[in-house]
């Protein structure tokens, strides 16, 4: 069997004296969907945080393509492939919409900390962010400051950021959160076009979402997994029913 | 493309040209020294600006690498001049750059660890340390005296001795167009646009493979490098430096420089900096209490104007492309009398205070704006009240019909440019 894309060792996180992560494990394989759920207060932003070295962990592991990256700062975890997005959205507001594609470009192109190359003659850099932008439907808000745009289009381009580089470890957090009913679907829409061929990690509240978009589903509950599996499996588990889901799966039989 | 590549060099063509033809124009030896000043001093705010407008840094200590960069140009001058070394006087801006660099290296591989706040603290703590060390250290700094040089003893090439200032002049003309040119190319790269990104939100920087610490002491570097090579063109003009001008008072007279031009526009440094420096020459030879004038010209920028005099003039270029600037010209006709009374009431006040306070023996006599009076009249001080309440009351009273001028003229062109 192939090295998994993601794998969480005994991962454990207190804030000061609270134990907010108790000891994770998980193993998203590679190219899967992976769906993190869980009620509110779970932690799983907080376990986001750890994965991509936002936070430092109290103990445990964590392994990118069987490489441990804990301890590593964020901008190391990105080059070694692993990418995110955030909930609460997180752009670059005075750039120009290009020019925040762009910027999640530049290093996976080999730019680094370049200051003797005009980006005008980058085309490989402008290219790949054209292509982004069209991906993510943006390309008539091109020019435009980001922090101007709209909710649902900052949120695309969220995503874009996100994608640019071309990690193969995608983790998107509460991507959908906020939009409207047409606006998710664009937005699912979007997520399953982007990620082809790569592995997702997806923390998201929306049921339909998860339900239509995951491979596997992971259900977290005060900081612990109770349960891994297919979409149909989670359904059926009395555990996960009884921690939480009931309620959530019954709205979604019913939608 | 080709077209557009063509056009960006227009700019720096027509900068060339006004710099090569300005001494015909003013070619009086004050304003020539006045436009020097202004060379050197555009360097310095563009090099400040790379940290504060581009990157977010907010430094109080600009004056460390422009001071240490004029310095280590002195010493190699006399050096050189010793020596009779085989180097002529052009490069040696180089050498007050690559000292810049070299103390911005040092310096801030110690701040750029930090962002914000603790950035803009260190910032302080080195300008207050140097400055201290510029009156300790006495072979390095010269002591009270300064370090005194000549530019004519380094090797002439084609007979120019640069003796005279007309010849400095050029010398900086030169050297100022090189900067600006680089400077803005920097903006251009991938660096440069990673400083941005840094400034706007470092959090997402670093989750895109960007060390947002090593962004922000690259951009330290260089912009160390350009505040050096413009305190190297300082000591060649002035052929002395002092330990000032490692101090507090430059690092926040660029700051005001920067900021009052406006840091969010490339330009607006250079605004900055040529105004400033005209008033800096121009308004002491009127009053003692110039530096009051330009304080209270900053904090108006703060308050009322954040984008600067760049952003206010470049707020006017969507009007005028669309052709409706001239609808808001009768509200700026009827603001300009309410803005001279609150100007004339602040100047009788500033004057008349400055007067009485520092200059008390000349006696109460004075003339300010063509007007001859007693400083301690108590109808001059009545006067001077009634100018302010008068001023300020019509200003509060037209401003929204200024306001409102604009926006239907601004929004009017927005419609225009939609429909073409």
């Amino acid at each position: 069997m192939s090295v998994s894309a993601l794998q969480l060792v005994d991962v454990r996180k207190s804030f000061g004296a609270t134990p907010i992560i108790r000891g994770v494990n998980l193993d998203v394989h590679q190219g899967e969907r992976h769906a993190i759920i869980g009620p509110n207060g779970a932690g799983k932003s907080t376990l986001f945080h750890l994965v991509s070295g936002r936070f430092p962990v109290s103990s445990g592991e964590v392994q990118l393509k069987g490489e441990k990256i804990t301890g590593l700062p964020p901008f190391m975890i990105n080059r070694r492939g692993l990418s995110r997005s955030f909930q609460v959205t997180n752009i670059f507001p005075r750039l120009s919409v290009f020019e925040n594609i762009r910027c999640g470009v530049f290093w996976s192109l080999g730019y680094k900390y370049s200051f003797w190359q005009g980006v005008e003659r980058a085309r490989d850099a402008r290219e790949r962010s054209e292509s982004i932008l069209e991906q993510i439907n943006l390309q008539s808000r091109r020019d435009i400051p980001a922090g101007v745009l709209s909710y649902a289009e900052q949120r695309a381009l969220e995503i874009g950021i996100t994608i640019a580089g071309g990690a193969d470890v995608i983790m998107l957090d509460e991507p959908t959160a906020g939009m409207s009913h047409s606006e998710t679907d664009h937005a699912v829409d979007l997520i399953r076009r982007v990620t082809e061929g790569r592995t997702l990690i997806i923390v998201e509240h929306d049921m339909g979402v998860v339900f239509n978009l995951a491979d596997r589903i992971s259900v977290l509950v005060y900081g612990e997994i109770i349960a891994t599996d297919t979409p149909q499996r989670i359904r059926a588990n009395q555990a996960v029913q009884e921690a939480y889901l009931g309620s959530a799966t019954a709205e979604h039989d019913d939608a | 493309m080709n077209g557009a590549a063509r056009w960006q060099f227009l700019p720096w063509v027509l900068a060339a040209l006004v710099m090569l033809v300005l001494p015909y124009v003013f070619s009086s030896g004050a304003s020539i020294t006045m436009m020097s000043l202004m060379g050197f001093a555009i360097i310095f705010a563009l090099s400040y600006n790379m940290l504060l407008g581009q990157t977010g840094m907010l430094s109080f200590g600009h004056a460390v690498y422009y001071g240490l960069g004029g310095f280590m140009t002195a010493h190699a001058l006399n050096v050189i001049g010793a020596g009779k070394l085989p180097i002529p006087l052009p490069v040696l801006p180089l050498v007050g750059g690559l000292a810049g660099l070299f103390f911005a290296v040092i310096f801030g591989w110690v701040s750029t660890k930090r962002a914000g706040t603790a950035f803009a603290m260190i910032s302080l703590g080195i300008g207050e340390l140097v400055a201290a060390c510029s009156l300790i250290l006495r072979g390095f700094f010269g002591g009270e005296g300064g370090i005194s040089t000549s530019r004519t003893s380094t090797l002439q090439l084609f007979g120019i001795s640069f003796g005279p200032q007309i010849q400095v002049y050029y010398l900086i003309a030169a050297w100022c167009l090189l900067s600006m040119a680089a400077m803005y190319a920097f903006t251009r790269t991938p660096l440069g646009r990673m400083c941005n990104a840094v400034r706007d939100n470092p959090e997402r920087a670093e989750f895109v493979g960007y060390s947002t610490q090593m962004v922000r002491f690259i951009a330290f570097c260089v912009s160390g490098f350009f505040a050096g090579v413009a305190g190297g063109l300082a000591a060649i003009h002035y052929e002395i430096v002092t330990s000032s001008v490692v101090g507090a008072v430059p690092s926040g007279f660029v700051l005001l420089m920067a900021y009052i031009g406006g840091i969010a526009f490339f330009i607006g440094p250079i605004i900055g900096a040529v105004l400033m420096t005209a008033l800096q020459i121009s308004l002491s030879d009127y009053t003692g209490a110039w530096m009051l004038y330009v304080g209270l010209m900053f904090v108006l920028v703060v308050m009322y104007a954040p984008w600067g005099l760049a952003g206010l003039l470049l707020m006017h270029q969507p009007l005028l492309a669309q052709g409706t600037f001239k609808r808001v010209l009768p509200a700026y006709g009827l603001a300009l009398l309410p803005v001279l009374l609150l100007a004339a009431g602040l100047i009788f006040l500033v004057e008349t205070a400055h007067h009485l306070m520092v200059k008390a023996a000349e006696g109460p006599a004075m003339r300010v704006l063509w007007v001859d009076y007693q400083a301690n009249s108590p109808w001059a001080w009545v006067a001077i009240v009634a100018l302010l309440v008068a001023g300020a009351y019509a200003v509060r009273r037209v401003a929204p019909t200024v306001s409102e001028a604009f926006h239907a003229a601004a929004q009017e062109a927005q419609r225009r440019r939609a429909a073409s």
